[in-house]
């Protein structure tokens, strides 16, 4: 490896890391959004009224079958047809908090299933109207069932932030991107932006992977 | 044990022609029972006798076709819809045990035991403990208030299960095979705390195949077979001298076990 190459490294670094921090941004946005709507969608969708449950199944099943790419132009694009307009940034986060929701909805749900039906019975038995036996019972230990699978949806989103950069959302790839483009250098430049996704997800991983098994012990 | 069945006494539970029909199959079929105050029962019969749908009913966690019953002499229509007030009603004053514990394993022993009393009867924190603390004294657990039910044996977890019930102080307590469960000495450690909850005179309805717990403890033995009672008594003399052949047939089944 050129010591010239180490040096333009050093140079385009502060822009990627530039880029990093908006991605980063747009995931943790996207995600603590997501979540407490795919949470909201989750109840709804075991809710026992037909009425409620199906809409919401709907919804969600609609935001899981669309392509990310295409929740994010229809938003960024689409939408100012029906007169309402976002910068690049709101977007991105709007778009990647519909996919969130609509995914987490489900890891939720399957979550929530997975809490015995006797506790729920021995809530009722106890007199705990419903909403207390969701709240106290039911949600506590389904999303702590949950939670390994929902951080890894996490470290996906992220890595699916960097299809903002078609909006010219100047995140990580956007960065990598236009230094590209003023330097031709694409294969060095997008190595490097390869390179500090990494140093996110993978360590992000190895942390599911020992929560995981924290988890198994804690409930086993 | 030496009164007779019929009390003057009012009784604390009556149920008045309930029936529990599962699509064509009738699994409660026209079952009435009077329960005094202080009085143990304990339902034995076949596995598909009714006996724990008879149990489950009471309380309504599954909802009879008809039938109605009453404790501390407030009456619950069951026939059809029952609203959410009159089942929390009933349900204040039931108190259930079941097979397999129901704990919630998420939260300490001394939270399963007060949680429910904050949220149902609306003590306060500190009361709630008091409460729960006095209990797992009683039932010899106070050691083990700060434990999460999974590192508590079943003997202990299905004791612990008895105190969350008493702690929101019921008119009547069911026990639906409460030992099942458990292997032999862990289900002595919890027939020693029913034993001694009888003997302070709580009402009692046990289902139940320990026959020697039914014949020491219970005051009635009442013996199901196809969702109807088919012979009750004083339980020795049921026992003995079973005056019907499907209670002879049952009883000497589960002699040999």
């Amino acid at each position: 490896m050129s010591t010239s190459l180490i040096n333009d490294w050093g140079e385009w670094l502060p822009r990627l890391w530039d880029g990093l921090l908006v991605s980063l941004q747009v995931t943790g946005l996207s995600l603590v959004l997501g979540f407490v709507i795919g949470l909201g969608f989750a109840l709804l969708s075991s809710a026992g009224s037909g009425l409620v449950r199906w809409p919401a199944i709907l919804l969600v099943e609609i935001g899981r079958g669309m392509p990310a790419l295409v929740m994010l132009q229809l938003v960024y694009f689409g939408l100012p047809g029906v007169g309402i307009t976002f910068d690049a940034f709101p977007a991105t986060v709007v778009a990647l908090t519909l996919t969130t929701a609509a995914y987490t909805s489900e890891i939720i749900r399957a979550g929530l299933r997975a809490v015995p039906a006797g506790e729920l019975e021995a809530a009722d038995a106890l007199g705990l109207s419903h909403v207390d036996a969701m709240r106290f019972v039911v949600i506590p230990q389904g999303l702590r069932i949950a939670l390994p699978t929902l951080m890894g949806f996490a470290i996906l989103i992220f890595q699916v932030s960097a299809l903002a950069y078609s909006l010219g959302l100047p995140e990580l790839l956007g960065q990598a991107y236009s230094i590209g483009a003023a330097t031709f250098r694409y294969l060095d430049v997008l190595v490097l932006a390869g390179l500090l996704y990494l140093a996110i997800t993978i360590p992000a991983s190895w942390l599911v992977d020992r929560l995981e098994r924290r988890l198994s012990k804690h409930l086993g | 044990m030496t009164e007779p069945l019929t009390s003057p006494a009012r009784p604390i539970l009556s149920i008045e022609g309930l029936s529990k029909q599962f699509g064509d199959h009738t699994a409660v079929d026209d079952v009435s029972l009077d329960v005094r105050p202080g009085e143990v029962v304990a339902i034995i019969g076949p596995s598909g006798s009714g006996k724990s749908t008879l149990l489950r009913c009471i309380n309504l966690l599954e909802s009879p076709t008809t039938g109605r019953i009453t404790v501390g002499g407030i009456p619950t229509e069951v026939d059809g819809k029952v609203s959410q007030r009159e089942l929390v009603a009933l349900r204040r004053k039931v108190g259930m045990v079941f097979q397999s514990f129901n704990l919630f394993p998420h939260l300490t022993v001394l939270r399963n035991i007060s949680l429910p009393q904050e949220r149902v009867l609306g003590r306060s924190r500190a009361e709630a403990d008091a409460r729960s603390m006095a209990l797992l004294e009683q039932v010899g657990l106070a050691s083990k208030a700060s434990s999460h039910p999974p590192r508590c044996s079943g003997g202990q977890q299905q004791r612990v299960a008895i105190a969350r019930a008493l702690a929101l102080d019921p008119s009547v307590m069911l026990f639906d095979e409460p030992t099942s469960a458990l292997d032999p000495e862990l289900g002595l450690e919890v027939l020693s705390v029913m034993r001694q909850l009888a003997d302070e005179g709580m009402t009692m309805i046990v289902v139940t195949h320990e026959i020697h717990f039914a014949s020491d403890v219970a005051d009635r033995l009442i013996v199901m077979a196809d969702g109807r009672i088919i012979e009750q008594g004083d339980p020795k003399t049921v026992i003995d001298d079973p005056q019907v052949e499907r209670t002879r047939t049952f009883l000497s089944a589960i002699r040999d076990r």
